[in-house]
């Protein structure tokens, strides 16, 4: 699939969007139960910001010392009879991938849910290759089935679709006969995809984390179908991007709790499983392993203004809370990783020139970095996208005028006062029943699909509100 | 036609790789790295539980993940998972080739042994046509629920994952608060060279998928239920 999803314009993109009410509901609904459901998991772990603290430390250590821990890793794994390959670029290394298999002649693969293959369009170069592959996560395979549906979000990828419209693929694709319940749903996957897990000649899992002094790596899933991927196929090829990786099992350790308290509100997933070549004496698991580590654009992250986005573990944290997220959906932003942290990563990866309004996909609110697990300053990277895009001249010049004034507003807490006691009577002119209907181009994409409340009046705000307090005690 | 490399002999990125990092972090590559003490920022907040306590923390946090807790006794065993194969529909059995399951004396008749003479083949096909798997815990986990198995040659990663039913019999004293003590446990044998199996399972009850519309099915490819028998 690549990185890139959808070539349309982003304000059809997000037109799209905003008209697909069923989709917007789905998210909402998706967002409020990740919501609590992280919460009551994170507050369940006693000090929460000490367990962010250590998160952030334990990436920022190892992103610092990343080659160390990269050959730490390869030799470990070459050590255990294990193959390890570095791709500098996304060819290198979905052809690496696609000769390890053309060469073993083998047709039947299955793959596990993994958002690196997608940025390096695997399923595509294996297709082509003449491969069989099937996706075994319950929500890639219906995305899959439905004619490669691009995903929506990165832990819950099927999320944009009902039950009624799984029922109509698996109807039409598979002859599934029986109503829309998701368990009876699941249980036909479950049965259609047991058959393949047994045929099938390769396994391509993705890796939430490589361990660099064991030589192993590490999944965390819910539905036992990465661990299938891996057990049964006798050649296994894990793909990594080449930050993710941590120096001991205890950093790990630390990790997968961030995770899984943020990614589902688990305190653990049902499954997370630590794996490498194959031990003397196994009876299954795969007797040839290949781990692939990808850069593909991240070494140009590394070291620079935006170094902090590789501290990411991908929970998806971060779309659940977003409110524009919210009202797009993950089909806006036109890249397999959409929300905050896609707005940060994906111009990184794919350039200013396809994705320079993914930075603007943003209310600022900051809610992003809030809930981040390894305090990944996101609104700030965002800004400085932003100020790089309006130095490069990049956007339209009603945007560059936007930006320069909010920019100016926002530096000058006098200006930004006045502006507070203008906004109020201006906005009356644009309003009705305290709710505004026009509005410059900066807040007219927002308006036009939720309510935006009058700034409040001048003596109502907070700061009016402070000062005058202050005044009064005298303080 | 595409020029395929023979990936046995081709050469390898790594070195390039690895100085592309080390420059663009601004410096020459790192042969040696001193790893922080992060473990010292985490408040220890199961400090002074007693095994009691942490029964009922592994009793109550199982009702969360949809996993049957049983108490049992060496002495009645047998009976106790008699009993739970039979409720789930009797039908073909599993088991690992664990020391234990003689040490206990327990016996399923008619019942698959995972065995390294078997091979790979014959070893999944038992597994897959097995209703229930029935193993033993190396950890259990009481905070989230997880026990924690190892893969050897008498115990293959599939036997987790083929059979529909699921038990793991967890011996007392194998309870630990929380995964900070399994992982350190493990990566002290790291550290001293000891081999580590091929697969280290962490298992919190059964297979689940909330991918359609984020409603909650439990049992998805693995099992479809899990129960834990304490003794
Ligand atoms: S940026 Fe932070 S919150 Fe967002 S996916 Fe990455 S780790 Fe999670």
């Amino acid at each position: 699939m690549s990185l890139q999803t959808d070539k349309r314009d982003f304000s059809e993109r997000t037109t799209d969007g905003l008209g697909d009410s069923f989709m917007r509901n789905a998210v909402g609904s998706a967002q409020d139960s990740l919501k609590t459901r992280r919460l009551s998991a994170a507050t369940a772990l006693g000090d929460w910001e000490q367990w962010r603290t250590a998160g952030q430390q334990i990436r920022q250590h190892t992103l610092q010392n990343l080659d160390y821990y990269l050959e730490q890793l390869a030799g470990n794994i070459e050590k255990k009879g294990g193959h390890i390959y570095f791709a500098a670029t996304k060819e290198e290394a979905s052809s690496y991938i696609r000769d390890v298999i053309v060469q073993k002649q083998a047709k039947k693969i299955v793959k596990s849910k993994s958002m690196v293959t997608e940025e390096i369009d695997l399923n595509h170069v294996l297709i082509e290759a003449g491969c069989e592959l099937i996706e075994t996560d319950l929500g890639e395979y219906i995305l899959q089935m439905d004619d490669w549906d691009p995903p929506s979000h990165i832990v819950a990828p099927a999320l944009h679709k009902d039950r009624r419209q799984i029922q109509r693929v698996f109807a039409e694709k598979l002859g599934y006969t029986d109503d829309e319940s998701p368990e009876k749903l699941a249980r036909f996957a479950r049965k259609v995809l047991r058959q393949k897990f047994l045929e099938a000649e390769v396994g391509i899992t993705g890796c939430n984390f490589a361990v660099a002094n064991l030589g192993a790596i590490n999944l965390v899933t819910n539905e036992g179908n990465g661990d299938l991927t891996a057990a049964i196929p006798k050649t296994h090829i894990a793909v990594m991007g080449m930050e993710r990786i941590v120096p001991t099992l205890a950093e790990m350790e630390v990790l997968d709790n961030l995770l899984c308290r943020s990614a589902v509100g688990q305190k653990l997933t049902s499954y997370i499983t630590v794996m490498g070549p194959s031990a003397a004496g196994d009876t299954d698991g795969p007797e040839e392993f290949h781990l692939v580590v990808v850069d593909n654009g991240r070494s140009d992250i590394l070291g620079s203004e935006f170094n902090e986005a590789l501290q990411c573990i991908r929970c998806g944290a971060c779309l659940n809370v977003c409110p524009v997220y919210r009202h797009i959906g993950g089909h806006a932003y036109g890249s397999i990783y959409p929300g905050p942290i896609g707005a940060v990563i994906t111009p990184l990866l794919g350039g200013y020139d396809d994705f320079k309004e993914l930075p603007f996909a943003s209310s600022l609110c900051a809610a992003c970095t809030d809930v981040c697990p390894v305090r990944i300053p996101l609104h700030e990277q965002l800004i400085r996208h932003r100020q790089n895009i309006v130095k490069e001249n990049r956007t339209g010049s009603m945007e560059r005028f936007q930006m320069k004034a909010v920019g100016r507003l926002l530096s000058s807490p006098a200006l930004f006062g006045k502006t507070l006691r203008f906004a109020h009577p201006a906005s009356r002119l644009m309003s009705k029943h305290g709710r505004i209907v026009r509005g410059p181009e900066l807040i007219r994409g927002w308006i036009g699909s939720r309510d935006l409340s009058q700034p409040v009046k001048q003596q109502d705000s907070f700061r009016a509100w402070l000062d005058k307090r202050k005044g009064e005690s005298g303080q | 036609m595409t020029v395929l490399r023979n990936y046995h002999t081709s050469g390898n990125n790594k070195e390039s790789f690895l100085n592309t990092i080390a420059s663009k972090l601004g410096r020459e590559r790192r042969h040696e790295v001193r790893l922080p003490d992060i473990q010292s920022l985490l408040p220890d907040s199961y400090g002074s539980l007693t095994q009691d306590d942490l029964i009922d923390i592994l009793k109550e946090q199982c009702f969360f993940i949809h996993t049957q807790v049983i108490e049992s006794k060496p002495e009645i065993l047998q009976r106790t998972l008699d009993d739970l194969i039979e409720a789930s529909g009797g039908g073909s059995v599993m088991i690992s080739g664990d020391p234990r399951f003689a040490a206990y004396g327990l016996m399923f008749p008619g019942s698959f042994v995972w065995e390294e003479a078997a091979g790979r083949e014959q070893n999944i096909m038992r597994a897959e046509s097995a209703d229930t798997a029935v193993i033993f815990a190396d950890y259990a986990l009481a905070e989230s629920g997880t026990i924690v198995v190892e893969s050897r040659p008498d115990q293959g990663r599939s036997l987790h994952f083929l059979p529909a039913h699921y038990i793991a019999v967890i011996e007392k004293q194998r309870i630990v608060p929380r995964s900070t003590q399994a992982a350190a446990a493990l990566n002290r044998r790291v550290l001293t060279g000891e081999p580590l199996g091929s697969s280290i399972n962490l298992i919190s009850g059964p297979s689940n998928s909330a991918d359609i519309e984020m409603k909650l099915v439990v049992g998805v490819h693995g099992p479809l239920s899990a129960t834990y028998v304490l003794i």
